[in-house]
């Protein structure tokens, strides 16, 4: 209804376009709609941008600053006027007149602020005359308002407008011109055509001009009319309970109610009598038994209204026919529908899945690089650095710091990578110079002393960079996504993140198996007296590891701080998940914690697709399956072999 | 050995805190019962330099009722029993007459017994889920129907959506919340099928799905909106995903309950201009009030970049609602004070007063801001005082509940049996 | 004839007496019985770390004498507080219910109260059903016995599958710690059927006993406490002074040998395991009447990790170490953060120790780690006279729960 009023309105708003009827004084309009103007609505505002529109070129400047936020109001004497940024200040334009009025401050006016609502409905007046704008951003503004918001007039206007210079664009417009065509075009086989001119098209836009003409409604019908558009035939019992079928006959107002416990209670409360209901007693009233007895004594003296029984509701039931009617009355346009979006089906439901794995495989990708570092420090070394996430949340802060310095984003990013590294693997060194380094035989209490350094840390940052939330935002070329189609897409930051962690993963599998480092690190590793003894030393290694270790966690931070949030608690927040991850894989192999982040990502998300309401579930289940699953796999999924085994 | 030793400290220690207690009756004290530290400290602490910086004001204004105001500040540390443990020690140890404290729902229900047993005052300053009404606690953030069915509306008449994606962190006010905005879309006749609703974890920072799942809605063709009641850090990651995926206000609008200008300092909010919050202040307010009260509290904070926001209006608010209602009453005792300060009317900073209502809520502006790019807000809609529900008319078991202090003492008076379901809140 | 525990033992006898000592003194200063000056919350934060105290000495058992660094402990300790939480609303619930109920003309039926009773309690999650889990909360005798089981049984499961499995040292821990987060996060859901992030509150006030008043009832706490911990302490004093306890301390420092010789090390972890989980739980029944509410947050992981610093502090491998770190931590931590420590003004920056409590704290982990490994309890072995056996710095066994050598005594 309130779609067809807007039609209407548009209807008529679109004539005096296309007639170029003499403007009436804009002036006068401006005058007259004054309120309206200041403190628009969506639902009322039509006549008004009618009207405005009516008067003319000036008029549809006005419109047009009016949706860009340029329209104000002049303190000095309430004269409407149109603004444009001028360096600090503001110049002026009387709206009505068109006339300069020169330069002036911001103070000095006060801007109007149509809401969204409002502006959308500006830009569909606009978008009619824009389609053929020599402007191609203007072609485009109009054609992304009229996708948005479109109407059987609008139909019009495009198909007088489908010339483009543009390819693209011209394609858009004949994408455009058939989708409202299977909405509002009058002729049924125009529609069909247009509807199965889609193909096989899976585009979300198609779907949502398919979906309205499948829309249906429930009824309950005694007789069904020759005419109907009949989406399906309900049976009761299966397709429809017993139940609410009823109720759908009680709201129709065409059967009684059925008794409810709560009414049944008041009914017999009105008809207290001497302490007594129907022959009851009150204080046998505690009891359901009693209380029917109460009202069937109550229902045969007549004094109550009989509530509907059994054999009424059956009897009830059977006469009438539930339906589900389309709200489309033409038959083979509701099927031409159908079969289209079933057609779609199975595609979508392949491409759904496809952007559930992508998703999944860009969260194995955070939580491998949250866990890589932890990979080095406790696969390699089989340290328990419970400050690892503060070391993460240190890289992420050092980005954020970056920040403050240099304005460029990328650079900053650039600057910021090493610098996290930097910073990270000097703590790290610090950490295993002064604390681990006493504890290598001790696990258990390093978990406990570094634990110790992790809230330190944590409050630090707190100390110093305060509770609230940083920013840390990224270039503007990891903003937006990769979009494959409408259901397919990943943006370009948790692309990034992906490159990031396939990165790290070959520099770890260079150091470790290619360089004297990695040989040494194994070495040292595996049997640290036989290391001494052929001249390595295993203090260096040892520091060298766990602040490479360290660093990689600094990186990784940066990462994190730039998809998620920079706080002191970004640490905390990966650090179970990462220690999972790596025990899950299996300590010692890289392969190892790659094989955990896959299988944690993938199925955290599988466990969201089944339960979609609820994300903290998904989290649950996937902790109490690692649990189980170590019961099962104590060493991991990569289990390490032979000699390494026992380190 | 060192047991004995440690109880004879603590013993010492009380002694010497009830000493102190004892020592200064010149003084009105008020207790602050904020967070300073653990996850809740990125709100509250806030609100505490905000209770401090207005009792610093009644003061320079020479005090009330002739004595000088002291706040004691304690720091309950976001840990919920320890709210419940200071709430005791301010109103028995350090005799308090008021408390100013609370942010999240679960410690407002820790504190409850505790002042209620030792009949203490509470002013909430948050936007809560509502269905509650305490003797002792005046609740000056907003009732559900002063902040979510208006915002609601805004979105269905001047935004046309007709499918709602309901997303929230998985906790009582989201849910409560979202409990009644699904019963009052139904009553408006929104299908079960056009509400999805989706709840995370505090912090969640993985959204790639379910910004894919709220895009995919619009394939009905009908108009996707998003109402928002993700909690603190979690929203960052939310707004970067949404801002990833070019979803922009024009095709799914977010219309966001517990996003402020202190939440959107955390990012960068040029992907994210024109979604929306709704509140009953914003920073933007054009009142000579609202403009006087930024420059004071950025001299109080000494940084001129410190933003306002709504819990500090209602922290404002009620603190002078408290100063008025003493100020009747020529008392600091709870019961005078409670007696007095319905019916009270102090002015809001956005224009306008607030009115203490007899269920112990106030009145109201409601404002929906669209956000801009400078991490502020446009103010898009500012509609009259609307008088705070303490039980929604929306939710069947609710509807038959009222509240009536003065007049039926009672917060929880069932209108269908006459009669008082119970005295005490149910915590 | 040995001679009787305590005799053996002179340390439990003066533990028993310092905590009797004490909670006398408390009784006698308190608001509710004596003369005053301990306020009713001190009572109740006393009688609270008497509860940490106990659940600390169970978990010296299980980490110190069993080389198990359980990182899990508290998530028993929360589902004890559930369990007696869930019949204090219920009957709480069910009081006010049935008093408004009475006033209707018609006498409500059993399913109405319960109804209603479930939509008092539930309707902040939104739902007006009993859970089954709450099949028992109707009886007290029901939820205490329930207060045993179901920790008890979640250890026992959860032992026996991961002592099966050999899961020992680190992964160990780390799958503890998963252990407390996963049942974290499904008690944080609306739909666990234990109110969510809401928790379950009001616990403080309990039913029939409105009239009592908490300054007393508060006391009456702080000795359910004390007594409780008295016992808890002679139980596992037992436990651990016995044969069983030999066998246990040497699982701790070389499991491999203790099997070769013979022994059932998985069945003896998993009694110290399961014994020690029925301690925590009943700590913590006795605990959140007396905090007043509990809600999923207690279960985060790292309360356990703090659980497990008190007893490095206090001295692992004594269980008057670890009530002594309990109490003692807990005690310093809430003086700290209680806003009473003084400012420290260094001229150019003023240490608020609110802000900077948390990092003293962690750094004296890492100090008592590496400096003073016995922690506390050093100062008594110090004071007896006491010294680390000489081992050329090699702790007691090869596994890493073992003694370190300046732990043990010789």
């Amino acid at each position: 209804m309130r779609l067809f009023l807007l039609a209407l309105a548009f209807v008529a708003l679109a004539l005096p376009f296309a007639a170029q009827a003499q403007s009436p004084d804009l002036g006068a309009v401006i005058a007259q709609h004054r309120d309206q103007i200041e403190k628009p609505s969506r639902q009322s505002v039509g006549p008004v941008i009618e009207a405005i529109a009516a008067s003319g070129p000036l008029g549809a400047a006005l419109l047009q600053a009016w949706g860009d936020r340029l329209l104000a109001i002049r303190k000095s004497d309430g004269l409407l006027v149109i603004t444009a940024p001028d360096g600090d200040g503001l110049t002026l334009t009387d709206a009505a007149t068109g006339a300069g009025l020169g330069a002036a401050a911001e103070g000095d006016v006060t801007l109007l602020r149509p809401n969204s609502g409002v502006r959308g409905v500006i830009s569909a007046a606009l978008a009619g005359n824009a389609l053929s704008d020599p402007d191609p951003k203007r072609r485009i503004e109009a054609l992304d308002s009229l996708s948005r918001r479109a109407d059987a007039s609008q139909l019009a206007l495009l198909r007088q407008a489908l010339d483009d210079p543009d390819p693209a664009l011209a394609a858009r417009k004949a994408r455009l011109e058939r989708l409202l065509t299977i909405q509002y075009d009058p002729d049924p086989a125009a529609r069909i055509t247009a509807i199965e001119s889609f193909g096989g098209d899976s585009g979300l836009d198609f779907r949502a001009s398919l979906n309205p003409i499948l829309t249906t409604r429930r009824v309950a019908l005694e007789q069904v009319p020759a005419d109907a558009n009949i989406a399906r035939k309900l049976s009761l019992g299966s397709d429809l309970s017993r139940d609410e079928a009823y109720a759908m006959l009680v709201a129709d107002g065409t059967a009684p109610a059925r008794l409810t416990s709560d009414a049944m209670r008041a009914t017999l409360a009105q008809h207290i009598a001497d302490g007594m209901v129907g022959g009851v007693s009150l204080a046998q009233l505690g009891d359901q038994a009693a209380r029917d007895r109460a009202y069937t004594a109550l229902e045969t003296q007549g004094i109550v209204q009989p509530a509907a029984s059994e054999a009424e509701v059956d009897a009830a039931l059977s006469r009438y026919n539930f339906l589900d009617l389309y709200a489309e009355p033409d038959a083979d346009v509701t099927t031409s529908a159908r079969a289209a979006l079933r057609g779609t089906e199975t595609r979508i439901g392949l491409m759904q899945a496809a952007d559930l794995s992508l998703d999944a495989l860009s969260l194995a990708s955070i939580y491998f690089l949250a866990a890589i570092g932890l990979a080095v420090t406790f696969g390699v070394m089989g340290v328990i650095n419970m400050a690892h996430g503060e070391f993460i949340m240190m890289g992420a802060y050092t980005g954020y710091v970056v920040q403050q310095f240099i304005t460029d984003k990328t650079v900053s990013l650039i600057v910021a990578l090493p610098l996290a590294f930097v910073v990270t693997f000097a703590a790290g060194v610090a950490l295993e110079r002064l604390v681990i380094r006493h504890l290598y035989k001790r696990p258990l209490e390093t978990l406990l002393a570094t634990f110790g350094v992790s809230i330190a840390l944590q409050q630090l940052a707190k100390n110093i960079f305060g509770t609230q939330a940083r920013p840390l935002t990224s270039p503007a070329w990891l903003d937006g996504a990769l979009t494959f189609n409408d259901v397919v897409s990943i943006s370009y930051i948790r692309i990034a993140i992906f490159v990031l962690a396939m990165v790290f993963l070959g520099l770890y599998l260079f150091i470790m198996n290619r360089t004297r480092l990695g040989l040494e690190v194994r070495a040292v590793t595996q049997n640290p007296g036989m290391a001494a003894s052929m001249g390595i030393s295993p203090d260096r290694i040892n520091m060298l590891t766990f602040g490479l270790g360290s660093g990689i966690a600094g990186i990784a931070g940066v990462a994190i701080g730039l998809f998620a949030k920079v706080t002191s608690e970004l640490g905390s927040d990966y650090i179970v998940q990462s220690f999972m991850t790596v025990v899950v894989g299996g300590v010692g192999n890289i392969w190892g914690t790659l094989a955990g982040a896959a299988l944690i990502g993938f199925l955290q998300k599988g466990i969201e697709w089944f339960n979609p309401a609820n994300t903290l579930a998904a989290q649950t289940y996937m902790i109490l399956f690692i649990i189980i699953f170590i019961q099962f796999r104590p060493r991991g999924i990569i289990a390490a072999k032979g000699r390494a085994a026992g380190a | 050995m060192k047991i004995y030793s440690t109880a004879l400290a603590a013993a010492l220690m009380s002694v010497g805190l009830a000493g102190a207690s004892w020592a200064q009756e010149d003084t009105i004290k008020i207790g602050v019962l904020h967070s300073l530290s653990g996850t809740m400290a990125i709100s509250e602490t806030t609100l505490k330099d905000t209770v401090l910086m207005m009792v610093d004001q009644q003061n320079a204004k020479g005090g009330l009722l002739g004595k000088k105001i002291e706040a004691v500040v304690v720091d309950p540390a976001s840990d919920w029993p320890l709210f419940a443990e200071k709430a005791r020690e301010l109103i028995s140890v350090n005799g308090v007459d008021a408390i100013f404290g609370c942010w999240t729902s679960v410690s407002r229900k820790s504190v409850l017994p505790v002042i209620e047993e030792l009949n203490g005052l509470l002013f909430y300053p948050v936007q809560y889920e509502g269905e509650e009404s305490s003797k002792n606690v005046i609740y000056t953030g907003a009732a559900p129907n002063q902040q979510a069915i208006p915002a609601v509306d805004y979105m269905a008449e001047e935004l046309g959506v007709e499918k709602w994606a309901l997303l929230g962190t998985d906790y009582v006010y989201p849910r409560t919340t979202n409990n009644i905005l699904d019963a009052y879309l139904k009553g408006k006749g929104v299908a079960a099928g056009d509400i999805f609703v989706n709840y995370t974890p505090f912090g969640h920072s993985d959204w790639s799905k379910i910004v894919a799942d709220v895009v995919a809605l619009g394939a009905d063709g009908k108009k996707v909106g998003v109402v928002s009641t993700i909690n603190g850090d979690a929203n960052i990651g939310f707004y970067k995903e949404l801002a990833a995926a070019g979803v922009s206000a024009d095709d799914i609008p977010v219309m966001a309950f517990s996003v402020g200008e202190e939440e959107l300092a955390g990012l960068d909010t040029t992907n994210l201009v024109g979604h929306l919050a709704a509140w009953n202040y914003f920073q933007t307010a054009d009142s000579p009030d609202n403009k006087a009260f930024i420059g004071e509290w950025q001299k109080f904070t000494k940084n001129d970049k410190r933003v306002t926001n709504d819990p500090m209006e209602a922290t404002v608010i009620g603190f002078n609602a408290w100063v008025k209602a003493v100020e009747k009453a020529g008392t600091t005792d709870t019961d005078p004070v409670l007696d007095g300060i319905v019916g009270v009317e102090v002015p809001n900073l956005t224009g306008g007063t607030a009115k203490v209502l007899p269920n112990h809520h106030l009145t109201k502006p409601v404002l929906i801001g669209e956000i801009r790019a400078d991490g502020q807000f446009d103010i898009v809609s500012q509609t009259d005082e609307v008088a705070g529900d303490a039980w929604t008319d929306f939710l069947p078991e609710s509807a038959k509940l009222d509240s009536d202090w003065p007049g039926k003492k009672c917060g929880m008076w069932n209108t269908e049996t006459n009669s008082c379901v119970q005295e005490k809140s149910n915590y | 004839m040995r001679k009787p525990l305590v005799l053996r033992h002179p340390s439990i006898l003066v533990f028993l007496g310092v905590l009797a000592v004490f909670t006398v003194a408390v009784t006698i200063l308190s608001t509710g019985y004596g003369t005053g000056p301990i306020s009713t919350s001190m009572v109740k934060t006393l009688g609270k770390t008497l509860c940490l105290a106990l659940a600390a000495v169970a978990m010296d058992l299980v980490w110190g004498y069993a080389g198990i660094l359980s990182l899990g402990q508290m998530a028993f300790f929360a589902l004890g507080g559930y369990m007696i939480g869930m019949w204090l609303m219920v009957a709480r619930t069910e009081g006010i219910v049935t008093g408004t109920l009475a006033n209707l003309p018609i006498p409500p039926t059993d399913t109405e109260i319960s109804a209603a009773v479930a939509t008092q309690i539930f309707g902040v999650v939104g739902s007006d059903q009993f859970p089954l889990i709450w099949a028992f909360s109707g009886s007290l005798w029901g939820q205490l016995l329930m207060v045993v089981l179901v920790p008890g049984l979640l250890a026992l499961v959860f032992g026996w599958l991961a002592f099966r499995s050999r899961v020992n040292g680190v992964y160990l821990s780390i799958l503890t710690q998963a252990m407390t987060l996963a049942l974290a996060l499904y008690l944080f859901q609306n739909d666990s059927g234990l109110r969510g992030n809401n928790g379950l509150s009001g616990l403080q006030n309990i039913p029939g006993l409105d009239a009592v008043g908490q300054e007393k009832l508060s006391i009456w706490f702080l000795w359910a406490s004390a007594v409780a911990l008295g016992l808890g302490y002679l139980l596992i004093a037992w436990v651990a002074s016995g044969k069983f306890g030999s066998v246990t301390r040497a699982i701790r420092d070389d499991e491999a040998r203790v099997r070769f010789l013979g022994y059932s090390v998985e069945g003896y972890k998993l009694v110290v395991f399961v014994l020690a989980a029925v301690v925590t739980a009943i700590a913590g029944a006795l605990y959140y009447p007396q905090a007043g509410i509990i809600n999923p947050a207690e279960l985060a992981p790292i309360a356990s990790i703090y659980l497990a610093v008190w007893v490095a502090i206090g001295g692992r491998g004594r269980l008057y170490g670890a009530a002594i770190g309990a109490v003692f931590v807990s005690m310093l931590s809430s003086w700290f953060t209680g806003g009473r420590a003084p400012d420290v003004n260094l001229g150019f920056y003023t240490i608020k120790w609110v802000d900077w409590w948390q990092v003293l704290l962690g750094l004296s982990f890492v100090l008592v780690t590496l400096f003073a490994p016995k922690g506390i309890s050093g100062l008594v072995d110090w004071f007896e006279g006491l010294r680390p056996p000489r081992r050329r710095g090699a702790a007691l066994g090869p596994d890493m729960g073992s003694l370190r050598e300046k732990e043990a005594v010789e």
